[in-house]
């Protein structure tokens, strides 16, 4: 799945390019979250799309999730792409800002 | 409001196989004919049902021609971020995506199909036929429907579950009703005669006529393929409806939904060619019995007057590519947006001629328009998508007809918000990256911007409330809510969850001719 490391590019790109400027509003959590919230909404998960929703879950459970993307050692094309990218911080980030987001209907 | 609901989406599950396939005859191989389809039940209320491209590009064998298959199959799986495209991993196959954009890569944009009055009425739909046994008042607590705000949320993949018209209480914030709406709702307009009756046009150019006061459909109709064009006349009684695919509109009875008469969208545009045009915008005014349509490509403004045969008196010229408009003065000026020349054209509707063109910023795109009284002067406010170096709002002396300022401010807006009592006018931020999730505030009197908002989400549509106590923003794509601020302090004060959230549309509309002018100014002042 060839192609779906220029989606991993991407992401890289817009993290990297937001995360040099830290005073600003978009607080260092959000910014991946404006990524992943592509796909898994933040508090609203869609009624029709088929992504697992993120928001009010366990921090723990998140963070193993990701690494284990990171490493390939659950396999998914597109969340291993995703993943792949991101650092410790990132995903330490990422995972607590979803934790703590109230679940909209 | 369940059963509703089921009952709304049977029908509309049944009425829908009959004319999402309108290129049928087209296909030549099976295949053609699954991707096709695929391409009309997924892709086409964006990208257009002749692949001529609608809320999104164009996708044909034109403008996908030379591009990398692998490239397109990436956006097609993951979308494109903060935009509207959404990722259709795990919802088509890698196959079906593969051979979709083998499809689109060979596709020529389609003639633009037929839809004449026979099909609309064969497409009215009844889902209550006796409207005297509906509740006499409103099944939920408010105190005036002008606090009513719909808001057009369009759901991720512009159809389904999540597409919908949702009712929001604007003094209390709460949500009292949705009426799902099959493909993502795009407008919604008031019955200025009764409260009761709100008009919902989604973007596959269906119409829903819903009763406020019990939250439900009562009929719908099919008036093309696509467009946004609709409007209501000053006595409620006729609706008319503009397309882009195909180039017609219609006039509707507002009661009935039945169509009365339609109009091939075609004349000479300001170059001398003769061209069939998109609808642009389409609206009725509180001066007279009228409803006014733009024709996009011909840039010619048609007043059609409400009696006999509905006669059509055609005002050329009036800029390249029309898009949308607002009225001033007691409704008698029209202000008509020009994309390519990039000016507002002043219309007197009285004369039916034109008063003056007005520089309006790059590519103007003026919403609902804005307008408020400021020290015994009409300022109209004119929002711009800003494609060009120097991204401007510009103000207006509406009762000079000139220019008084261009006021600076973050990037292209789409749409501006005032209110009488509401010290700020509100614009949206659309420049493509993190400022799209701003609303700017420029504030009347000194006509600077005084403020950002970021809203957490694709800031759009700003709309204050009827008593202009609240300011609603959709903060669309992934913020999927709407955020609601107090208009002076400018602290949020709630938020609305709902998928993809887009245009917002107050009932109090209604009231003002334009919004940021007082009832009575619309009423009376300045003829
Ligand atoms: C292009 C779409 C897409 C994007 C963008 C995306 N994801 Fe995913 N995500 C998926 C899919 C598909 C799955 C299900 C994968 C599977 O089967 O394991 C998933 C699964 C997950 C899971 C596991 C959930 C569970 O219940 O086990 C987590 C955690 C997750 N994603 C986090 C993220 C984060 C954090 C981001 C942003 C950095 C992100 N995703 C961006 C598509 C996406
Ligand atoms: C909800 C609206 C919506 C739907 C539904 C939608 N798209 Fe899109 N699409 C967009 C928008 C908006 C863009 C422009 C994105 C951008 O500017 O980055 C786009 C861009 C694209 C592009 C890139 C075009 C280019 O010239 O770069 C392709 C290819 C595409 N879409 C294919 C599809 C296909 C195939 C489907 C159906 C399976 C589909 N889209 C459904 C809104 C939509």
């Amino acid at each position: 799945m060839k192609v779906l490391f220029i989606s991993g590019a991407l992401m890289a790109g817009i993290l990297a390019a937001t995360s040099a400027d830290a005073a600003s509003i978009y607080a260092g959590q959000t910014q991946a979250a404006q990524v992943c919230s592509h796909c898994h909404g933040v508090r609203t998960p869609s009624a029709d799309a088929p992504f697992p929703p993120l928001a009010g879950r366990d921090v723990e459970y998140l963070q193993k999730a990701l690494k284990e993307y990171r490493d390939k050692t659950r396999k998914s094309d597109i969340m291993n792409a995703i993943a792949g990218s991101l650092s410790d911080d990132d995903i330490a980030d990422v995972a607590a800002y979803y934790a703590q987001q109230a679940i909209n209907p | 409001m369940k059963t509703a609901k089921s009952l709304l989406s049977n029908t509309l599950a049944l009425g829908m196989a009959a004319f999402l396939f309108p290129y049928g005859a087209q296909a030549v191989s099976d295949d053609a004919q699954k991707y096709h389809r695929l391409y009309e039940e997924n892709c086409a209320s964006c990208h257009g049902s002749d692949h001529g491209g609608f809320l999104a590009p164009a996708l044909n064998n034109e403008t996908l021609k030379g591009r990398s298959p692998t490239a397109l199959r990436t956006i097609v799986m993951t979308g494109s971020f903060d935009t509207l495209m959404p990722p259709f991993y795990g919802r088509l196959s890698d196959d079906d995506i593969r051979g979709l954009v083998k499809h689109l890569q060979s596709t020529p944009k389609l003639d633009n199909p037929a839809w004449t009055i026979d099909d609309m009425k064969a497409s009215l739909k009844v889902y209550i036929s006796d409207e005297s046994k509906l509740p006499e008042k409103p099944a939920y607590a408010i105190d005036d429907m002008d606090d009513i705000i719909g808001v057009a949320a369009r759901g991720k993949y512009g159809r389904g579950e999540g597409s919908k018209a949702v009712f929001i209480n604007s003094k209390t914030h709460q949500k009292v009703g949705e009426i799902p709406t099959n493909a993502a709702a795009h407008i919604i307009d008031y019955n200025p005669a009764n409260p009761r009756w709100a008009y919902v046009k989604n973007d596959t150019a269906e119409i829903f006529k819903v009763d406020l006061y019990s939250m439900q459909v009562v009929r719908s109709i099919k008036t093309g393929f696509n467009g946004p064009g609709l409007g209501v006349s000053r006595d409620g009684k006729y609706l008319m409806a503009g397309s882009y695919v195909p180039h017609n509109a219609v006039i509707l009875n507002a009661d009935t939904l039945e169509p009365l008469k339609t109009f091939e969208l075609e004349g000479v545009d300001p170059d001398g060619n003769l061209v069939s045009s998109d609808s642009g915008m389409v609206i009725g005014t509180p001066y007279a019995d009228v409803l006014v349509v733009a024709l996009e490509n011909a840039g010619q403004v048609w007043v059609v007057d409400l009696k006999d045969d509905f006669p059509v008196t055609k005002i050329e010229n009036v800029g390249r590519h029309l898009h949308d408009a607002f009225l001033t003065h007691n409704g008698t000026k029209l202000m008509v947006a020009s994309y390519d020349d990039s000016i507002v054209t002043a219309i007197d509707l009285k004369e039916r001629k034109i008063i003056k063109k007005l520089d309006a910023g790059c590519v103007p795109h003026v919403g609902g328009g804005a307008a408020v009284q400021v020290d015994g002067r009409t300022l109209g406010f004119g929002t711009n998508f800003g494609d060009c170096s120097k991204t401007v709002v510009s103000v207006w002396d509406l009762d000079k007809m000139e220019v008084v300022k261009q006021v600076p401010v973050a990037g292209g807006t789409e749409s501006p918000a005032a209110h009488q009592n509401a010290p700020y006018v509100a614009v949206d931020i659309i420049s493509k990256d993190r400022r799209a999730r701003t609303v700017q505030l420029i504030d009347k009197k000194s006509l600077e911007v005084v403020k950002t908002l970021d809203v957490g989400g694709h800031a759009y549509f700003p709309e204050y409330s009827a008593d202009g106590k609240y300011l609603y923003v959709s903060a669309g794509y992934n913020g999927d809510e709407v955020a609601v601020f107090d208009s002076t302090s400018l602290e949020k004060v709630a938020a609305v969850p709902m998928e993809s959230p887009a245009g917002i549309f107050s009932h109090g509309r209604v009231k003002y001719i334009t919004r940021g002018l007082s009832p009575e100014e619309s009423k009376g002042a300045h003829q």
